[in-house]
């Protein structure tokens, strides 16, 4: 399985102070040296980066070399002896001590690094002390970023910073400037640095001079609590390090699992401690003075009352009174219930939990709903499971990626690096999307790409029609499904297909499509990587299918180094869908439609399940506005902010008898509501997030909640107890043991032998079923250049926000305050209007009849024609100009594109 | 005594411009046709490495043998890479043969080019050298034009193909990975080693620098034979004629081709006409500013590899620069120390931090400012420089100080204790040493 055990690493023998020790061939003296505990100073190296051997620190002695050699760009040689500890390289260290020491201030009592510095550590160590009695070279200081503080004067020139933004986050922001004595590290942007804000040069940095301006002097690295949990924001799943004042319930700042080798750890985690901007500068949310921190319930219980605070007890009381009355009244069916899959497993098992059983009700359904549910519901018939048939190891070794659907900087950063580290290591790399090539600071997928199909927005499916055609019709089927009955459906339903139609549909010629195909088909280690562009679409649960199709026919949907990876985009999306948050799933992934899967939840729970399906997220709107649903229960959602006003949210819940909302903020939704219970964050719990890959990670506490406010699981045991029905538990641990006892495989990675089977079953039977409406090109893709004043705007996540939660981290609104209009400069151009200029929007066409005014930003990645808003911000309402369509397997509320009138303000 | 010109003799005859109508006139383009038809690559490096000739770049390092580590798999891309860079001060050999015998330096280059395989090779040319890169590019014009580069050279299915490069100022550009890093569009900042080029050079891919001089060396070498070649010289681990570039206090500064390993007193006295004013000699940089100083004790030392490393020199770039009895070592080796904490890249840390030390220290005794310990701190600091940088030019910028210090202490104790200069002061006069 796995490559070391099929391919036989050579080893190499060699000698470190007198201990013999085997690697690799290959291994660098340096690592060697770890593998037995010696260690060898150094400032520039990192295991991260290619050996650049600069800072001259890591000298070691080797025999029958007259000079002494840099043990960090030196690899090990058979018979190798190596001396680390004589007293030549004991000078030679304090020689280059000496020399980095001679310009470095003395200014550790201030410095933040001071305490974890390596260079402070090595001078102690190996008594170093100023020999240097000229002029200390002294740098200007310059304002260098809203983020990143930069105190030239404690360089080292490591350019460790420099290497980091190259090698891993392949935008090449940071640069070193002038020669010799002067280098320092600037940018090319104009005034200040304008960057992915990926926070890698400050981690990466070994002294004090790249540092996070956020908590700039605000403490002393040993006074602050490391917390090692999952990034709250993205579903790539990374693992950071909260540093924390647990006394004031502060998070001070975050750092990643490697930065400084004091902090010894190499890269860990998913993200093998690469982290984006969310992750790094995102955390200030969790302290923000607009978190609620005191629970508000309707003056005097009136609907028309304004809400005001209250004690716990009185709005627990409030909520299982509302409840119970409802449920007595008019029986569990009348229940509505959302969470956000930013929650925790736990918290979403409690809250399906509860909804199920004490509520009664089959009606509840989280984020997932957004799109995430195509791709688990898809994936799901796949291959029998949600999760990733493939990982990030497997993309970053693969040799071809087939990126749809995502900018990926944009929406999963991480996962982007993994798809960047496989182009650089010299994998194909084919990107469908409208996007150009467009060299800039913030790294663009589609620069790397080695294929690259223009086509035109909303074409995702289209193109992937089109690559099954050309795979089937240019012979190019692995031999187990060509030889298959199902396959001649397959054919047929191409077959109706012409090249024509897809050529008119994608704006591609077909041979380009084919040329891809055959790439696709020829590839050993392929990995489809596919994001939102296909997963929100009308049909995107179809998209996900024919790449599933693609893939199959290809022998990629299983094999080892291939299969579908699907991004997500909150945190926990696949732990909400594994939960059972959504009304036709149990726990587990069970099916609710299947008796067996319900007994064997019911009988764990012992009480009976009520049978479904359950409405999903639209349908409960639509029945609360009918005055159907009498209740809404939300934990961490907020429909009324997220969807467009055509939705019907607002009056949705307006219409509702009794809403209740448990959140970290007072969203619109809250407003809204009857009863307000304030919610502790990520950093104030313990409990898992399962990443889209499928990893169920930790996620600890690094202080307790926030004063006033409680885990989601706890607010919903102390309604139960409230309401007379105990579902107690202890803490987080106590859930994460009863999801396990009833789900066996939950923390495990799925199965090679259980997928095997399940993608034999979908061979034999699902493969044909509906293949003609999966294969159908039924929307006219308009594609040519917006005759006027009519363009095609996009709506979708952007690298600096989410959200909620970013749209209340300083740091984020630093970069990224306030939203701009994206367009190609072609389009302002046309328009006649400059970047920061207003422009005014109007609906093409459809009921919505109001106009919004956006300030532009020219962006050449933006295709003429298309024009892109962040969905993040609410304000100005762009998104309200959208109609929401439902897609019609997966119920998806779709609000990505529409067309639009533009002219200038 | 006169000798026989070799890589002289066309741009030494009366009348002879350069161009290519002159250079095949006086015989050129023979030595490519006749490699061509006679021998394999593989007995072209066989051909160089008997000859035993050496890089004249700095290094010395025999040619053939640095072919001949390129991997074996024609299948792999390699490049050669010519490097006329020259910015050594006090050498200005190249310049004349890239200005004055362009088509000796391009036939050399397919002849390297053919011997290791690789159809495409760049000149790195100093972006000082304007006139040197216009005749250059006219020279490789007019070689594409006649068929002697381009898909098929002379009708022999090879393809080589040259391109110019112009340097942009840097001196590290001179250093063989910082010459690659800076053809590649990058900082031109030395890589550390291994891997060497040969394996990972240019764009990743293996390569061949030589210098401008070794490769003029080519075409006489396959014209005339090995045994021709290593009857020059006086050493047979040196062959070959060697053009130094004498500057300094003598009567006639210039460049000089003789056989390698003549007395550094005949190539004063006899070819360079002497010093000035009939003074003494005090020092002399034998191999470039890199190269340690030598004294007027040193002047019967052969000028070869060997010979001058004895003494505690090297040959290097082959830049001699002769200074005078009233020429003061502190300020002179100041001199050459601004050039050099100018110069560092600054890639590593002891160059980079050190350079400027060293220069501030030399500034103050220069001035009258030393201090009694800095001539050990001095000692201490190039110490800790020399064979612990990430390339050559550590060694080097240490050199003038060391070697000035060894021969010359009487002086900076002068300084520092008198608060002034012990010899006549004219070392600013010296010529070519660390203007900038």
């Amino acid at each position: 399985m796995s490559e070391s055990v099929q391919i036989k690493t050579e080893t190499v023998k060699l000698t470190i102070d007198g201990r013999e020790v085997v690697v690799p061939k290959g291994t660098l003296v340096i690592e060697a040296a770890r593998a037995l505990s010696i260690e060898i100073p150094f400032f520039c190296y990192h295991q991260k980066l290619k050996s650049d051997g600069n800072c001259r620190m890591c000298l070691v002695s080797i025999e029958k070399m007259p000079k002494l050699q840099v043990s960090c760009s030196l690899p090990v040689s058979e018979g190798m002896v190596v001396q680390t500890n004589t007293s030549v390289v004991a000078d030679a260290r304090k020689g280059v001590l000496d020399f980095l020491l001679a310009n470095h201030p003395l200014d550790c009592p201030i410095c933040d690094e001071g305490g974890r510095c390596p260079l402070q550590n090595y001078s102690q160590k190996y008594t170093a002390y100023g020999q240097f009695k000229e002029e200390k070279r002294i740098y200007p200081k310059d304002y260098f970023s809203p983020l990143i503080e930069k105190e030239m004067n404690r360089c080292i020139q490591c350019m460790r910073c420099v290497r980091y933004c190259d090698e891993v986050i392949d935008s090449q922001a940071l640069s070193s400037v002038n020669r010799g004595f002067h280098v320092e590290i600037g940018h090319y942007a104009e005034k200040q640095l304008d960057c992915e804000f990926c926070g890698g040069c400050v981690q990466i940095c070994p002294v004090g001079a790249l540092l996070n301006r956020l908590p700039l002097y605000e403490y002393r690295p040993w006074m602050l609590t490391q917390t090692e949990t999952t990034c709250a924001y993205c579903a790539d799943g990374c693992s950071l390090r909260l540093e924390s004042r647990p006394q004031t319930r502060e998070v001070i700042e975050v750092t990643s699992f490697w930065g400084n080798e004091t902090k010894s750890v190499w890269g860990s985690g998913r993200n093998e401690g690469d982290l984006c901007a969310k992750g790094t500068f995102g955390y200030e949310f969790v302290n923000s003075p607009h978190r609620l921190t005191k629970p508000l319930v309707r003056k005097g219980g009136r609907k028309d009352g304004p809400l005001v605070e209250t004690s716990w007890e009185e709005a627990l009381e409030t909520a299982a009174d509302g409840f119970r009355r409802i449920k007595t009244q008019h029986g569990g069916a009348a229940f509505g219930a959302l969470a956000s899959a930013r929650c925790t497993n736990e918290s979403l098992y409690v809250f399906q939990k509860f909804v199920r059983l004490i509520l009664g009700s089959p009606n509840l359904d989280s984020s997932v709903r957004y799109g995430a549910v195509n791709a688990a519901r898809a994936m799901t018939e796949l291959t029998g499971t949600p999760r990733w048939l493939t990982s990030y190891e497997e993309i970053t070794r693969a040799d071809l990626v087939f990126v749809i659907g995502t900018d990926i900087t944009q929406t999963n950063p991480i996962a982007g690096l993994k798809v960047k580290a496989a182009a650089k290591r010299g994998a194909k790399l084919i990107v469908a999307t409208p996007l150009r090539r467009r060299i800039s600071t913030l790294s663009n997928i589609v620069n790397r790409a080695t294929r690259h199909l223009a086509h035109a927005p909303g074409a995702e499916r289209a193109i992937a029609i089109g690559l099954v055609k050309a795979v089937l019709e240019e012979g190019r089927l692995a031999e187990r499904v060509a030889s298959h009955r199902s396959t001649q459906r397959l054919r047929d339903a191409v077959a109706a297909i012409t090249p024509k139609q897809i050529e008119r549909a994608t704006g591609l010629p077909y041979e380009e499509i084919k040329a891809a195909a055959g790439e696709w088909a020829s590839a050993s280690r392929a990995v489809i990587v596919f994001g939102e562009s296909v997963i929100r679409a009308k049909d995107g649960y179809e998209t996900v299918r024919i790449l599933g199709d693609l893939a199959l026919s290809t022998g990629k949907l299983i094999a080892d180094g291939c299969g579908l990876a699907p991004l997500m985009e909150e945190n926990n999306e696949m732990g909400a869908y594994e939960m059972g948050v959504v009304p036709d799933r149990l726990p587990g992934v069970g099916r609710l439609d299947d008796e067996s899967d319900r007994d064997r939840i019911s009988r764990a729970w012992k009480e009976p399940i009520p049978a479904g399906p359950g409405l999903t997220m639209m349908e409960m709107l639509k029945a609360a506005r009918d005055g159907k649903i009498k209740a809404l229960y939300l934990m961490g959602e907020n429909p009324v902010g997220s969807l467009p006003a055509s939705a019907g949210a607002a009056e949705a819940v307006e219409a509702t008898e009794f809403v209740v909302c448990q959140d970290l903020f007072l969203t619109e939704t809250g407003m809204k509501a009857d009863v307000v219970l304030p919610a502790a964050s990520f950093a104030e719990q313990n409990g898992t997030f399962t990443n889209q890959e499928g990893h169920v990670q930790a996620v600890r506490k690094a202080f307790d909640p926030v004063q006033g406010t409680r885990p989601d699981w706890e607010i919903l045991s102390e309604i139960a107890l409230e309401m007379g029905y105990p579902l107690e538990y202890e803490d987080g641990a106590e859930i994460s043991h009863e999801i396990a006892r009833l789900w066996p495989g939950w923390r495990e990675l799925p199965k090679r032998s259980e997928q095997e089977e399940a993608v034999a079953r979908y061979l034999n039977e699902e493969l044909a079923e509906g293949v003609s409406e999966r294969y159908r090109l039924d929307r006219k893709t308009d594609h040519s250049v917006a005759p006027n004043h009519r363009f095609r705007l996009v709506l979708g996540p952007v690298l600096f926000h989410s959200g909620k939660m970013s749209l209340k981290a300083d740091g984020l609104m630093k970069v990224m305050g306030r939203p701009f209009l994206y367009m190609a400069p072609e389009d302002a151009e046309r328009l006649g209007v400059t970047e920061g200029r207003l422009v005014r929007l109007r609906s093409a066409y459809g009921p919505v009849q109001r106009s919004v005014d956006v300030e532009v930003k020219m962006d050449a990645k933006y295709p003429p024609g298309l024009v892109f808003f962040p969905e993040s911000f609410n304000e100005p309402p762009v998104k309200d100009l959208l109609t929401v369509e439902l897609a019609p397997v997966s119920g998806v509320p779709v609000f990505k594109t529409t067309e639009v009138l533009i002219e200038k303000a | 005594m006169k000798y026989e010109k070799v890589l002289h003799k066309n741009l030494e005859t009366p009348g002879y411009a350069g161009s290519l109508a002159d250079y095949e006139r006086l015989g050129g383009y023979l030595a490519i046709r006749k490699a061509l038809k006679e021998y394999a690559p593989a007995q072209l490096i066989d051909l160089v490495k008997r000859s035993g000739l050496r890089g004249r770049g700095g290094a010395g390092f025999p040619a053939g043998m640095k072919w001949d580590f390129l991997p074996k798999d024609p299948a792999i891309t390699r490049y050669l890479c010519c490097n006329a860079d020259e910015s050594e001060p006090g050498t200005f050999k190249d310049r004349q043969l890239i200005e004055r015998d362009p088509h000796q330096l391009i036939e050399g280059m397919m002849l390297a080019a053919y011997a290791i395989g690789a159809r495409v090779g760049y000149i790195y040319i100093r972006g000082e050298f304007v006139y040197g890169a216009q005749v250059l590019q006219r020279a490789l014009t007019e070689a594409t034009r006649a068929g002697y580069l381009g898909k098929n050279i002379l009708g022999s299915r090879t393809e080589i193909d040259l391109h110019l490069h112009r340097g942009a100022g840097a001196y590290i550009c001179g250093e063989e990975t910082a010459l690659l890093e800076s053809i590649e569009g990058k900082r031109g900042l030395p890589r550390t080693k291994p891997p060497f080029p040969a394996i990972h050079g240019l764009y990743g891919k293996p390569t061949v620098i030589n210098n401008v001089e070794t490769l003029s060396n080519l075409p006489h070498i396959v014209n005339r034979g090995v045994e021709w070649f290593i009857s020059i010289g006086s050493s047979p681990k040196s062959p070959g004629t060697r053009i130094f570039s004498v500057s300094g206090h003598v009567n006639r500064p210039g460049n000089y081709e003789v056989p390698m390993g003549i007395p550094l007193r005949e190539l004063i006295y006899e070819q360079a006409g002497g010093v000035r004013n009939n003074k003494r000699i005090k020092a002399v940089i034998p191999g470039g500013a890199s190269a340690a100083f030598l004294t007027e004790s040193s002047l019967d030392v052969k000028m070869d590899f060997e010979a001058i490393a004895q003494v505690g020199s090297m040959l290097g770039s082959g830049g001699v620069t002769v200074m005078d009895e009233d020429t003061c070592m502190v300020r002179a080796a100041l001199n050459l120390m601004e050039f050099f904490a100018h110069e560092t890249c600054g890639k590593c840390s002891p160059c980079r931090e050190g350079s400027s030390w060293l220069v501030q220290i030399m500034r103050r005794i220069e001035h009258g400012h030393g201090r009694a310990e800095d001539l050990d701190q001095l000692v201490r600091i190039c110490n800790n420089i020399g064979g612990k940088t990430v390339c050559a030019f550590g060694d080097a910028e240490i050199a003038p100080i060391l070697s000035t210090l060894k021969h010359w202490r009487s002086e900076y104790e002068y300084h520092v204790k008198e608060k002034r200069c012990m010899a006549g002061d004219r070392g600013e006069e010296l010529v070519g040493i660390g203007r900038h």
